[in-house]
């Protein structure tokens, strides 16, 4: 058994440790607090450069092929400075990954180089609906077919970078009468497409500097060569590909929780009450022997599910273990974070609220704490049935 | 035209540092290492050049050490370098400037380099010898400590940081040896796709007992880790005399007020 990093990924790490570090920490705070986006595109652009929105793509598509632990470890470290610019890593990640895996060789010629160069600051995953979030097979979508076109029509939410996003992946119905998940097709639709309206942005919680819209299809026409993949057969696409996003955001997750963690520790050991450093205090102490033995294990968790897929073996119910248990200990170590810090912890002045903040989603988006527990029971109980 | 890089890995400079087993040197174990901060500056100016001469120029990095210092030997390869020299020695730590030098030297001598950078000193022993010295045993020009660096037809140009905040220029003709400084530029981030290619780029491994087999001239003896540091000055007293503290102190311990 080998635990150890190669040197290319130990490379690629400190890649994206040295900038996040130079480059995003010092605009995170700012980023969260404004609707100024410019810093979050300028640092795309030039993350796109350094080659990390095509991890695991091909190079001959403008990918770096440099597989699914070298993603995780890159979303870890760039979420450690700012989870914003990190779940738009991801997404961007997913969207070419699913490109490479059901497109065709047009379809991956034409889109994916435009994401992994930052030409198109961002793709779209389009699939959830206001009455389809756990549950996505139940879009209202509809894609009907009018000669050598389709002509779209409903809603979507939740849609991460939707206002930059060159380019969008979108599930729609289009056999309204099959059963439930075999109707659903998929499709390419790019952003500034007549009848593809970008709704209202979310006010969120947290994560603020990446946008959230509604996406809106208002008799939106696309030609029929924007199906990917087969006709009705877009939904196992779908949940295919979530599997490798949950990854991305279990790894996100962790970089938050040890954020949280590293700045909390550092401050329980210069601050001082009843004449010694907090630290000294056993109930400080089991926060941080807590909360670095969760993240460790989510560490782990996390690896393991990266290597599963990057070797072509089964990975779904690790993949939901890690995002699962990193996305939960994520929030558990900033609530312990918070209260290493007392009423600052609660203040803008310090990052800890901004990171609690942050990490509230992980344990929604990419599939529900619920759903993962869903996943991970379905897979073991199918071993003994 | 044939340019050379030499880079040292070292540990992370905020780890904390024990002796080792024999006390002579900090144990290795649970260090985290990287490329010497002002290697990586020799780095991004060899690179430059390199750049800057194009197809017909070879720009060669080399680093003595043990099978770790491989992963410094390809963050220079992804940064741009085209091949790369792996002396290996599982006891470079042991080694004093002289031998270091020497064996820089024993693989260069015969190779016609014209230009060779390195950094001004490494972040762990810090001597600032191994640079000057190389130069000496291959008898080539020398400058040191260089915040501006220049190429133009055999001549190299470069800004030396001399002492109090003075500046000097200074003029040579290659083969010459510089040793570079903080501030001469901004070291590039190796890019991914970079980082994936240089697996395919060349590294020789050579033993350092190839290279030299030359004595230590000033062996380390003993290692002593930084003493703990304490919680700082805590000045206390009404406005006034804080003030006067405050002010004395920053005329005896810095030079602001002089």
């Amino acid at each position: 058994m080998f635990l150890d990093l190669t040197e290319e990924q130990k490379l690629i790490q400190g890649t994206a440790r040295d900038f996040a570090k130079a480059e995003l920490e010092p605009v995170a705070a700012a980023l969260d607090q404004s609707d100024d986006r410019a810093p979050l595109m300028a640092n795309l652009k030039k993350l796109a450069e350094l080659g990390f929105m095509g991890l695991n793509v091909k190079e001959q598509y403008g990918g770096t092929e440099a597989g699914v632990v070298a993603f995780s470890l890159a979303i870890t470290e760039i979420a450690r400075a700012c989870a914003s610019t990190a779940v738009t890593l991801s997404v961007n990640n997913m969207v070419c990954e699913v490109i490479q895996a059901v497109g065709n060789e047009e379809q991956k010629v034409k889109y994916i180089p435009k994401i992994c160069s930052g030409e198109y600051a961002a793709g779209g995953f389009g699939l959830t609906e206001p009455g389809a979030g756990s549950d996505p097979s139940g879009m209202g979508t509809q894609a009907v077919k009018d000669g050598d076109y389709f002509v779209i029509n409903g809603s979507k939410v939740f849609i991460t970078s939707a206002p930059y996003a060159g380019v969008f992946v979108v599930w729609a119905v289009t056999d309204k009468d099959a059963p439930k998940g075999k109707g659903i097709s998929c499709f390419l639709i790019e952003g500034g497409t007549p009848g593809l309206i970008i709704g209202k942005e979310e006010k969120k919680m947290g994560q603020h500097a990446s946008a959230t819209n509604e996406l809106i299809f208002d008799n939106c026409r696309v030609p029929a060569s924007a199906m990917m993949g087969k006709l009705n057969d877009g939904f196992r696409i779908a949940v295919a590909e979530l599997t490798g996003g949950r990854i991305g955001i279990g790894s996100l997750a962790l970089g938050v929780g040890l954020a949280a963690m590293d700045y909390a520790t550092k401050y329980s050991t210069e601050r001082v009450q009843f004449g010694q450093k907090i630290s000294n205090f056993q109930a400080l102490q089991w926060m941080i022997a807590d909360g670095y033995t969760e993240l460790e294990a989510s560490r782990l968790l996390l690896m393991s599910a990266a290597w599963r897929k990057e070797n072509g073996k089964s990975f779904a119910k690790e993949a939901s273990m890690a995002k699962l248990f990193a996305t939960e200990s994520a929030n558990r170590a900033c609530y312990s974070a918070m209260q290493m810090l007392g009423g600052y912890g609660y203040t803008q002045d310090y990052p800890i609220e901004r990171f609690t903040r942050d990490a509230r989603i992980t344990a929604i988006y990419e599939g529900t704490s619920e759903i993962q527990r869903l996943i991970i029971s379905r897979e073991i109980l199918r071993n003994f049935s | 035209m044939k340019l050379l890089v030499c880079i040292k890995q070292v540990p992370d400079m905020e780890s904390r540092f024990k002796p080792d087993a024999s006390g002579i040197w900090y144990n290795e174990a649970d260090l985290a290492f990287r490329m010497n901060e002002y290697d990586e500056y020799a780095v991004e100016q060899a690179v430059q050049l390199r750049e800057k001469l194009g197809e017909g120029s070879e720009l060669t990095v080399l680093s003595i050490g043990p099978d770790r210092v491989v992963e410094a030997i390809k963050k220079a390869l992804a940064m741009g370098c085209d091949n790369a020299v792996h002396v290996q020695d599982t006891a470079a730590s042991a080694k004093d400037p002289w031998q270091i030098a020497s064996i820089i030297a024993g693989y260069a001598k015969d190779k016609s380099f014209d230009v060779i950078f390195t950094g001004m000193q490494s972040q762990d022993r810090g001597s600032a010898q191994v640079g000057v010295t190389v130069a000496e045993l291959l008898g080539v020009a020398c400058t040191t400590t260089i915040v501006g660096f220049a190429y133009d037809n055999g001549v190299i140009t470069a800004k030396r940081e001399l002492e109090g905040g003075i500046k000097g220029a200074v003029t040579l003709n290659t083969p010459a040896l510089v040793t570079c400084q903080l501030g001469l530029n901004v070291p590039r981030y190796p890019t991914l796709p970079n980082i994936m290619k240089a697996k395919k780029k060349e590294i020789t491994a050579i033993p350092a007992a190839d290279l030299t087999t030359s004595e230590s001239l000033a062996a380390t003896t003993s290692f002593h880790p930084p003493a703990k540091k304490g919680g700082g000055i805590v000045l206390e007293g009404d406005v006034g005399e804080l003030v006067d503290k405050v002010i004395a102190i920053l005329k005896d311990k810095t030079a602001v007020l002089r």
